[in-house]
């Protein structure tokens, strides 16, 4: 089934798909840029000690975590309307990505701050600085640096689950592929196109995250 | 009209808790394979030798960055024809198993380079064993700063089970979908399957906050 | 104690995934020879939705391209096995002989005709529109206002003419099958949606009378027809002569008069 792979016709699909690829990108930059911001406002409520801010934070994360994409979905896009809030898919997609990224990206945050010897929350109070101050330069960078691999992992997820969206009919990369399959009956030739452009934007990923990793480096850790 | 459809919807009970078992047996096997095949792919991709954890690290790019669904198919329809025949439930658990087993391995080795080097070093000079070092040393410190992205890990591969759907297993999202067509509302059939997720993610959850809390109190 | 049950539980694991791998098929499947040397014609679907193929109140899977293809084991004197897929998994399912034949309800269209062997259709259905009761749209050529949003489903061949139909339309494609397309315009997501009318006819089924009014005006005429592989012409022709046959008969009739041209099924299922 591989080896009558038909190129010709991925060709013939370029410009769309190219559009897709485009999408894709704009859809899952704009929705982790959301994700990062939602995510560490949520970590550093999780982790303050106001307990009436504590909980809807952890609430927040831990249903976000516990229930499907797809459910959160539906739940804003069919939702929403119900109570007068009509918003375009483009942005409920949107929404709905940095919402259910934001929430691993808190726990992933917050593990990298858990991970910071206690030594340093100490010397850190200590220190006399405000709660602001001694997230801002002392725990913030340090937590940073062990979690860009697992954010990066997250990332990837959100670019993969972008494609959900082609249920609330934003047009992105894998419903191209979807399209060359059911126009063409050639589901083979579109995953595959598919597959390509979602490697695509992994590897533009991991370059980011190694371009950032080198300008990081602590002595002590390998 | 709402009542109605929650009324017709309880008809459907019986299918969606048969979705419900499918998806925690697929999950639940794919997570103990995956787990042994990612601690393995993580000691490898952060140990000493080169070539091997540059192989190992291109293999978990090409399954980390490609659509699951191509992955499922390529398990289930492509296999075939290099004579590996499976059956739908088989091909989804191995493309499952093996897809977590390389965000894990890729968790791991995060986790294992950001214990210090002092560590390893005090390890190696007190005699231990490379083997030594890392059971009894590296790893404990590395999972421990890893547990919080395993837990969301095991959560996400609870969700990705889903797309084995595509090939014809019944699972949670499936049933969802079968029973959307004879009750048109989209919001609360999804609404019920996300119950359903909720149930099987949210004691993985609970018991990771309970651990953590057990070990660190509140810290700031 | 630990590394003891974990090999425990991994050891019962490969042995589960022993135990399914031991029940596959075989491969080399498509010619009749081949379905009547095993007994079982493996026919690949959709369960798309009301009246071709779904799951009843029962839970059971039915409807009327189910019903044809259980009278075409049945003449061919095997069992059928179905093999349930979604859009994405239908082609590989027949392509790669995990599946003989392509039972859904799928037009034919020349060129997915370049890619499978459709046979003769089995029913002729036409793209109608539809809105919610009740609204500005009256008629379907209210529907061609510029900025109307048109709801169709991802992939079908009302995509394709839609935009032919209503050029100033803003069209919407949704996954998901037709009840998506109806709970979309009932949600206002969408002023009018666009799907067959067989399909729409038995989906507004299930809501309350009076949601919807579907404009009688038929806009396509496409035939929904099984697919072989090119392989597989002795299937091919086979089929050929049974829906020429239940044609004949009636009983082709039957079917699609109990399904598609009458509410008869609803009381049953």
């Amino acid at each position: 089934m591989l080896g009558n792979l038909n190129i010709r016709v991925i060709a013939d699909y370029f410009p769309a798909l190219w559009q897709g690829f485009l999408n894709t990108l704009m859809l899952s930059g704009l929705g982790f840029a959301g994700a990062m911001i939602l995510g560490i406002i949520a970590c550093a409520l999780t982790i303050q000690p106001l307990r009436w801010l504590r909980a809807p934070a952890i609430a927040y994360v831990d249903c976000i975590r516990a229930t499907p994409l797809l459910a959160q979905l539906y739940f804003l896009y069919f939702g929403l309307p119900r109570l007068g809030i009509l918003l375009p898919e483009i942005v409920i997609g949107i929404i709905a990505l940095a919402l259910n990224s934001g929430a691993y990206v808190a726990e992933i945050i917050r593990s990298g701050i858990l991970a910071i010897p206690r030594g340093q929350f100490e010397a850190s109070m200590s220190s006399g600085f405000t709660y602001l101050q001694r997230m801002r330069f002392i725990i913030l960078p340090q937590a940073i640096r062990p979690t860009i691999s697992p954010l990066i992992g997250q990332a990837i997820v959100l670019v993969k689950d972008s494609s959900l969206l082609s249920l609330i009919s934003v047009v992105e990369l894998a419903r191209v592929g979807q399209q060359i399959a059911l126009d063409r009956f050639m589901p083979v030739e579109g995953l595959a196109a598919t597959a390509a452009g979602f490697l695509i934007i992994y590897y533009l990923l991991k370059a980011l995250a190694g371009f950032w990793s080198r300008f990081d480096r602590v002595p002590g850790r390998s | 009209m709402f009542w109605f459809q929650v009324e017709r919807l309880l008809n459907y009970w019986p299918i969606l808790l048969k979705g419900l078992g499918m998806t925690i047996s697929l999950s639940l096997l794919s997570l103990l394979v995956g787990c042994v095949i990612g601690l393995l792919f993580g000691i490898i991709r952060a140990g000493r030798i080169r070539w091997l954890s540059a192989l190992t690290g291109l293999y978990i790019d090409l399954f980390r960055g490609t659509p699951f669904l191509v992955q499922v198919f390529i398990c289930f329809f492509i296999l075939p024809t290099v004579g590996i025949e499976l059956s739908a439930f088989s091909a989804g658990v191995i493309a499952l198993s093996n897809l977590s087993a390389c965000f894990i391995g890729e968790i791991i080795a995060s986790g294992i380079k950001a214990v210090p080097k002092g560590q390893s070093e005090a390890a190696l000079s007190s005699g231990l064993r490379y083997s030594q070092q890392l059971r009894l040393v590296i790893l404990p410190q590395a999972l421990r700063i890893v547990r919080p992205s395993l837990v969301g890990q095991f959560i996400l591969l609870v969700k990705d089970s889903s797309v084995i759907s595509a090939i014809g297993i019944m699972d949670l999202t499936r049933s969802g979908w079968m029973i959307v067509q004879n009750i048109p509302n989209g919001l609360l059939v999804f609404g019920v399957v996300g119950i359903g997720y909720f149930i099987i993610c949210y004691p993985m959850i609970f018991v990771a906050r309970r651990m953590e809390r057990r070990q660190q109190t509140s810290i700031l | 104690m630990t590394a003891k049950l974990t090999k425990l539980l991994l050891s019962a694991s490969l042995f589960a995934l022993a135990g399914t791998a031991a029940t596959t098929y075989t491969a080399e499947a498509g010619t009749l020879d081949d379905i009547l040397a095993r007994g079982e014609l493996r026919v690949a679907v959709q369960t798309q939705g009301p009246p071709y193929s779904f799951m009843d109140k029962a839970g059971a899977r039915t409807g009327s391209a189910i019903q044809l293809t259980e009278l075409m084991a049945k003449e061919m004197g095997v069992k059928v096995t179905y093999l349930d897929f979604d859009w994405d998994g239908l082609i590989p399912a027949l392509m790669s002989g995990k599946a003989d034949i392509l039972a859904a309800d799928m037009t034919a269209t020349l060129t997915r005709a370049t890619k499978v062997a459709f046979t003769k259709p089995w029913i002729h259905v036409g793209a109608v529109a539809f809105t919610t009761s009740g609204s500005d749209f009256k008629s379907v050529e209210d529907c061609k206002k510029p900025g109307t949003t048109i709801a169709v489903i991802l992939g079908s061949t009302a995509e394709k003419s839609v935009p032919k139909f209503f050029p100033e339309g803003e069209m919407k494609s949704f996954k998901g099958g037709g009840t998506v397309v109806l709970d979309a315009v009932a949600s206002g997501q969408a002023q009018c949606g666009v799907n067959d009318n067989t399909a729409v006819a038995a989906q507004v089924l299930n809501y309350p009378e009076n949601t919807f009014t579907v404009f009688p005006d038929m806009l396509t005429a496409e035939p929904l027809a099984y697919a072989v592989r090119y392989d597989s012409q002795d299937l091919l022709t086979w089929t050929n002569l049974f829906l020429d046959t239940v044609q004949q008969d009636g009983r082709l009739k039957e079917n699609l008069d109990y399904w598609v041209n009458s509410n008869k099924w609803q009381n049953d299922h």
